[in-house]
C-alpha cells in the first residue's frame, strides 16, 4: 500500500506516465485481492470469528469489484480518479496496519496463555 | 426597448413620450428646458450623437404602432399573448381574412389569389406566399436595429464607465426571465466584452486577445479568490478549439519564423502581448510568474534582411493566436511524414449498403486534396471482414496484389514493405486498386468483422512512425481482438441502468487506444450499421487517440447518404491535420487547470497528448482558483507543439488575457453563457457515463437553480426571500433555455426511446462540437419560409440573407406554412398541411400537398426566384459553420410519417413534449426551486 501511495504522489507529480503506473500498480492487485481473500477463508475455517468479521466487508468490497471488472486501475481515467484512489490507498493502508497488530496482539496471547499452561 | 430613460442619458435629463409627434421629448429637469433632439454629455459623445439610438428609435416606434399589438408582443412581449399561432401574419391578410389561420384549403388559396392581385406591384416578379406578405420586412429591422442599439448602449455605458467613474468593468442589466422569452439571435452576439486595466497589453492590436473561436473563458472577469466564484457558482473554465479552420475572409494565424523563441525560465510561458519590457528592453517580466527574464539576442534581429528588425512589430507580441516555427530542441526525433490507413470493412453489409463503393470513389476523387505538400505522405489500404485483406503495391508498377491473412489471433503482417506506399509514387497502382476494390468482394457474402485484429494489423504497420488510421465499418465487431456482442436491450432503455450501455463493453478499445496513443496513432471512425454496432464502445478509440466518431445510421448510398458521406469524408481527407501533438494550458498564478474533458488522453497532470489534431475540435478544460489573486489581470496560453503535416515542428500559442475583479456584479456581466453552456454539455456527458443519466439530468438542472439562486441572493432586492421574478443579468439569459436544449438532446434526454448508438454518437458530438456548432445543436434554428421577405435567400454584403430565426415553439408554425429547423447535423423542411400549390410547386416541383413525399431528398433547383431563394438559404446553412458536417435535408409533412415529424418537433426545445417541460414549465420550476431553495 506503501508502495501504491508513493507511485500515486509520484504520478502527480510527473515523475512516471499514467500508462507505466497502471501496468506497475495492476500487476500487484489480483494478488492482494487473493491473499487478502485467502487470509480471511483461513479465519473462517479455523473458526477466528472476530477476525473473519473484521475482514469480511473488505472482501464482500473486492469480490464487488471483481465482479463489476472495475478493479483494475484505468490509466484512461486515472486523473480524474486520482484523488478517490490516493484515499482509498490509505484507508486500506490503515485497516492493514490495524489488523496486523490485532493479530499480533492476539498471537501473544495465545503464547501467553500456552505458557501459563 | 428604445425608451431613452433606460439608456445612458446624462443625468439632469429626462425623456418623455410625445404621442402627437411620435418621438421622445427631452426635458431638462434643471431648467424644464425642452429639446427634440437627445441631450449629449461631452465632445466626446458629439460625433456619436447622429447615429445613436434615439432618432431611428422614433421611426421604430412608429411603425410599430400600425401593426397589431400581437405582432410585437408575439415577439418582444409575454408569451401569454401569444395564443395559438400568435398574430404572425401581417396586418393587411388580417383585415381580410381574421380567421385565416386556420382556414383549410380553399379558403387559404383565396386568399393566395387575393394577394397576388392585391400586391402585384411590390415585387415585380416576385411571387409572394400568402399568410405573411409583409409591405416591409419591419420584424427583421426591428430587432436588427435593437442589437445595434444593444450594442451602441453597450459602448456608451463603457465610455461613461470610463469617464465617470475612471475605472474598468462591465454594467450589469438585469432581466425578468418570466418576462422575457429568449431571443435566437443573442446567441450570435460575442461574448461579454474584456475590459482589461489600461496599459497591461503593450500592444494597440484588438487581436492581442485570442479570437473567442479560439479560446474563451466561461468568466471574462476572473474572481480574485474562491470564495467569490462560489458566491457566484458559475462554472469556471475554458472553452478552447485551437485548431480552428479558416473561412473565407478569416485571417491566417501570424507565424514566427526564425526559430527566436523567448520563454519565461521559470514557468515556461512563451512571450506574449502581456508580458512587460524592464531594464531599458533588455530583460521581460513573465506575466504569470512575475521572474525576469533576458530577452534573446536575436530577438530584435530580422534574419531575413539580415538587418536589425522592429521588435514591436514582432507577431507573439501583437497577436493572442501565433505559431512558432520551432527549432530540432522541440523534436524529439525528424518532423513524421503523415500516414494515412484505411481499414476499409468489405462485409456482405457494406458492400450492399454501398459504402465500400462510395467509399472508395471518395478516396480516390480527395487524393489530390490529401495534405501532401511535401511528396512524403503514406498511404496503405487494408479490407477486412473476417479475415484481413492486404494490398500490395510496389512502386512504379500499376497493379497491386492481394495477400490474404485469415488468422485474425495472432495477427502477422504478410510482408515487410510495399503495404504502406509513397501516395505520390505508388499514385497509379492506388487508383487502380480503389477503382477495382468494389468489384473485387462485389459477391462477398461473409458477414461478421474482424475491426481488432485489422486495427492491430494497421498499428503495426505504421506504429515506428505514428499517423492517422481512418476505419469504415458497417458492423459489429465479431472475432478476434476486440469482438462485441450485442447488448443493446430495449428493456433497460429509459432506465437507471441505461448508463452502462454508453460505457465501453469491452477494455481492448481503452487499452489499444492507449497503445496508438503512445505510438503516435489517432484513429478516426466512419460508422456506418443498420443493426446495433455499438457505438459507445467504439467511440473510445478516436475519443482517446483524439480522432473523430462520425456516424450514418443504416447508410445507403442510393440515397442522399452517399452524397453527405462523400462531403463529410471528402472534408476529413482534405483537413490539414497537426501531427504527434501535445497541448499544454498555462495560467497565471493561483489559477489551476483540474480536469479536461474532450478527445485526447491525459498523459500527465496538465498534459493532454493527441496524436493528431483534426480541425475544429473543441476541448474544454474546468480551473480552479488556488489562493487569492492579487493581480489586476490573468493571463491563459494554450500551447500546442505538433508537426504539421508538411513536416514542420511548430508551436502554435493561443493567449487570452481577462481582467480580476473583486466585485460580484462584474463577474455576473461577464460571465458568456455559451462557454458555459459549451462546458456544461462536456460535465454532463462525463457524469452520463460515470453516474446515471438521470444524475447528468439532475446536475444540470441544479448548477443552472445554482446561478439564479446565486443571483438573486445577491444582486436583486430580494435577497434570500421569494420573489415573484427570476432575474439574471442579461448576458445570461438564454443560459436556461440552452440547458433546457441540453436536456432535451439526444444524448441526455429521458426517453425510453432513443437507441444506445444514436445516444453514444449525441454524446461524441456535444463533447467535440465547437460552440459555433454546438450552440444550434442544443437550441437549432428555426426560419419561417413561406413569409420571409423578399431580400431574404438573395446574396447581400455578407453572403446569403438569412431570414431572422424565430423562438423554437410549435406556436409559430401555421398550416399553411413552410419552415426550416435546423441544428446543424440535420435540416428539416417543415411543410404544413394546407401549403397551396404554388408553394409546393414552386419549391418541390410537384402539382400539390398530397403528392409530396416526406423523408430525405435534394431539393429542385428551379426556374422561379422562391425555390433559387430557398436553395441559397438551404446550402447557406450547410456552409456557414465551420467542420466536415454536411447536414441531410428531410421534408417532414405535417400529417406525414410520425417518426419523422416527432424528431422533427423534438427540435422545437421550447415546446413541451412527452415528460418534458416546456420553456415556460422549465422556468417556472426554476423559480419554484430558487424561492423554494434552503439560502
Ligand atoms: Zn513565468
Amino acid at each position: 500500500m506503501v508502495f501504491f501511495i508513493i507511485m500515486f504522489s509520484d504520478l502527480e507529480c510527473d515523475y512516471i506516465n499514467p500508462i507505466d503506473l497502471c501496468n506497475k500498480l495492476n500487476q500487484f492487485v489480483l494478488p492482494e485481492i487473493g491473499a487478502h481473500g485467502f487470509l480471511t477463508l483461513l479465519f473462517l475455517v479455523s473458526g477466528q470469528w472476530v477476525a473473519f468479521l473484521i475482514n469480511a466487508p473488505l472482501l464482500a468490497l473486492n469480490v464487488n469489484k471483481v465482479r463489476l471488472s472495475n478493479h483494475m486501475y484505468d490509466a484512461t481515467e486515472i486523473f480524474r480518479t486520482l484523488p478517490a484512489h490516493k484515499k482509498e490507498a490509505f484507508i486500506k493502508l490503515g485497516f492493514y496496519l490495524v489488523t496486523f497488530f490485532y493479530y499480533l496482539f492476539r498471537m501473544i496471547a495465545v503464547l501467553i496463555a500456552e505458557g501459563d499452561a | 426597448m428604445s425608451d431613452p430613460n433606460q439608456q445612458q442619458l446624462p443625468p439632469g435629463w429626462a425623456a418623455e413620450w410625445d404621442g402627437t409627434h411620435q418621438r421622445y421629448l427631452f426635458i431638462e429637469t434643471a431648467t424644464g428646458r425642452t429639446q427634440w433632439e437627445p441631450p449629449v454629455l461631452s465632445a466626446e459623445l458629439q460625433p456619436m450623437a447622429p447615429t445613436s439610438s434615439p432618432p431611428p428609435s422614433n421611426v421604430h416606434h412608429a411603425k410599430r404602432r400600425q401593426y397589431a399589438a400581437g405582432q410585437t408582443q408575439a415577439y418582444y412581449g409575454t408569451e401569454s399573448t401569444l395564443g395559438s399561432g400568435g398574430g404572425y401574419p401581417a396586418p393587411p391578410s388580417q383585415q381580410q381574412q381574421p380567421n385565416q389561420l386556420f382556414t383549410p384549403g380553399l379558403a387559404a388559396e383565396n386568399q393566395f389569389q387575393q394577394q397576388q392581385q392585391q400586391q402585384p406591384q411590390l415585387q415585380p416578379g416576385q411571387q409572394q406566399y400568402y399568410g405573411g406578405v409583409q409591405p416591409e420586412p419591419e420584424y427583421i429591422n426591428g430587432p436588427q436595429y435593437g442589437q445595434q442599439q444593444q450594442q451602441q448602449m453597450g459602448t456608451l455605458a463603457d465610455q461613461f464607465g470610463q469617464m465617470n467613474m475612471g475605472q474598468k468593468g462591465l454594467r450589469l442589466y438585469t432581466t425578468n426571465l418570466l418576462t422575457s422569452p429568449p431571443d435566437p439571435r443573442e446567441l450570435h452576439n460575442p461574448p461579454p466584452e474584456i475590459v482589461l486595466p489600461p496599459n497591461s497589453c503593450i500592444s494597440p492590436n484588438p487581436s492581442a486577445n485570442a479570437d473567442p473561436s479560439y479560446q474563451r473563458c466561461t468568466i471574462n472577469a476572473i474572481p480574485t479568490s474562491n470564495s467569490l466564484l462560489k458566491k457566484a457558482n458559475i462554472p469556471f473554465g475554458l472553452v478552447l478549439t485551437p485548431y480552428r479552420s479558416l473561412k473565407e475572409g478569416d485571417e491566417a494565424v501570424p507565424v514566427v519564423t526564425d526559430t527566436v523563441i523567448a520563454r519565461c525560465r521559470r514557468c515556461r510561458t512563451y512571450i506574449n502581448p502581456y508580458v512587460q519590457f524592464i531594464d531599458g528592453g533588455n530583460r521581460w517580466r513573465c506575466c504569470m510568474c512575475s521572474l525576469s527574464n533576458e530577452v534573446p539576442q536575436l530577438f530584435d534581429w530580422d534574419q531575413v534582411r539580415n538587418a536589425p528588425g522592429d521588435r514591436w512589430a514582432r507577431p507573439e507580441l501583437n497577436y493572442g493566436v501565433v505559431e512558432f516555427v520551432a527549432p530540432t530542441e522541440y523534436m524529439a526525433r525528424p518532423p513524421q511524414p503523415a500516414v494515412y490507413v484505411f481499414l476499409i470493412d468489405v462485409s456482405h453489409s457494406a458492400i450492399q449498403s454501398g459504402m465500400v463503393a462510395t467509399a472508395t470513389r471518395t478516396i480516390l476523387e480527395n487524393l489530390d486534396r490529401l495534405p501532401d505538400e511535401d511528396g512524403r505522405t503514406k498511404v496503405a489500404i487494408i479490407a477486412f471482414d473476417v479475415s484481413l485483406y492486404f494490398f500490395s503495391m510496389p512502386p512504379g508498377t500499376t497493379d497491386s496484389s492481394m495477400l490474404v491473412v485469415s488468422d485474425v489471433e495472432d495477427v502477422f503482417l504478410p510482408k515487410p514493405t510495399d503495404l504502406l506506399v509513397n501516395l505520390a509514387e505508388a499514385r497509379a497502382s492506388l487508383e487502380a486498386l480503389l477503382g477495382r476494390l468494389g468489384d473485387m468482394f462485389k459477391e462477398n457474402h461473409i458477414i461478421g468483422s474482424a475491426l481488432g485484429p485489422a486495427l492491430q494489423a494497421a498499428f503495426q504497420l505504421m506504429s515506428p512512425i505514428g499517423g492517422k488510421i481512418i476505419v469504415l465499418s458497417s458492423s459489429l465487431p465479431s472475432v478476434g481482438a476486440g469482438a462485441l456482442k450485442n447488448r443493446e436491450d430495449p428493456k433497460i432503455l429509459g432506465t437507471t441502468k441505461e448508463s452502462g450501455l454508453l460505457q465501453a463493453a469491452s477494455p481492448f478499445y481503452k487499452t489499444f487506444a492507449i497503445e496508438c496513443s503512445r505510438g503516435q496513432v489517432s484513429v478516426d471512425m466512419f460508422l456506418f450499421s443498420a443493426a446495433y454496432q455499438d457505438v459507445a464502445t467504439l467511440a473510445c478509440l478516436p475519443h482517446y487517440t483524439a480522432g473523430q466518431t462520425y456516424f450514418y445510421p443504416a447508410f445507403n448510398a442510393r440515397t442522399e447518404d452517399a452524397r453527405k458521406f462523400a462531403h463529410e469524408f471528402g472534408e476529413v481527407l482534405a483537413q490539414p491535420i497537426m501531427l504527434e501533438a501535445v497541448m499544454r494550458v498555462r495560467a497565471s498564478k493561483n489559477l489551476r487547470m483540474s480536469s479536461f474533458h474532450g478527445n485526447f488522453f491525459v498523459r500527465s497532470t496538465d498534459l493532454l497528448a493527441m496524436p493528431a489534431v483534426p480541425q475544429d475540435l473543441s476541448y474544454a478544460i474546468e480551473v480552479q482558483i488556488e489562493d487569492t489573486i492579487t493581480a489586476p489581470f490573468v493571463v491563459f496560453q494554450t500551447a500546442v507543439l505538433h508537426t504539421t503535416c508538411y513536416g514542420e515542428r511548430r508551436i502554435r500559442v493561443v493567449t487570452t488575457a481577462l481582467p480580476t475583479t473583486g466585485n460580484l456584479s462584474e463577474v455576473f456581466a461577464s460571465a458568456d453563457q455559451v462557454a458555459i453552456a459549451t462546458l456544461l454539455a462536456n460535465k454532463a456527458v462525463e457524469r452520463c457515463i460515470t453516474h446515471k443519466l438521470e444524475d447528468s439530468r439532475d446536475a444540470l438542472f441544479n448548477k443552472t437553480v445554482e446561478i439564479l439562486t446565486a443571483y438573486k441572493a445577491s444582486m436583486t432586492a430580494a435577497g434570500a426571500g421569494a420573489s415573484a421574478q427570476l432575474a439574471v443579468s442579461e448576458n445570461l439569459k438564454m443560459l436556461p433555455v440552452l440547458v433546457l436544449g441540453l436536456l432535451k438532446n439526444v444524448g441526455i434526454r429521458q426517453s425510453s426511446q432513443i437507441p444506445p448508438d444514436l445516444r453514444a454518437y449525441a454524446q461524441a458530438l456535444l463533447t467535440s462540437l465547437p460552440a459555433q456548432l454546438l450552440m444550434p445543436y442544443i437550441y437549432p434554428t428555426f426560419y419561417s419560409l413561406h413569409n420571409m421577405s423578399p431580400e431574404c435567400g438573395t446574396v447581400g454584403e455578407q453572403g446569403v440573407i438569412l431570414p431572422p430565426p424565430l423562438p423554437l415553439s410549435s406556436e409559430r408554425l401555421e398550416r399553411h406554412g413552410l419552415y426550416l429547423i435546423e441544428d446543424g447535423q440535420t435540416i428539416f423542411l417543415w411543410v404544413g398541411r394546407d401549403a397551396v400549390p404554388q408553394l409546393i410547386a414552386d419549391v418541390f416541383n410537384l402539382p400539390n400537398y398530397e403528392v409530396l413525399r416526406g423523408g430525405k431528398t435534394t431539393l429542385p433547383l428551379l426556374e422561379n426566384a422562391f425555390s433559387q431563394r430557398v436553395n441559397a438559404i438551404v446550402q447557406k446553412t450547410r456552409e456557414m459553420r465551420r467542420g466536415p458536417y454536411w447536414p441531410h435535408l428531410y421534408i417532414v409533412k405535417e400529417d406525414g410519417e410520425p417518426a419523422l415529424r416527432l424528431w422533427a418537433l423534438s427540435c422545437l426545445i421550447q415546446d413541451r413534449s412527452d415528460v418534458l417541460p416546456s420553456y415556460q414549465q422549465f422556468i417556472s420550476q426554476l423559480k419554484d426551486k430558487v424561492n423554494g431553495g434552503n439560502y
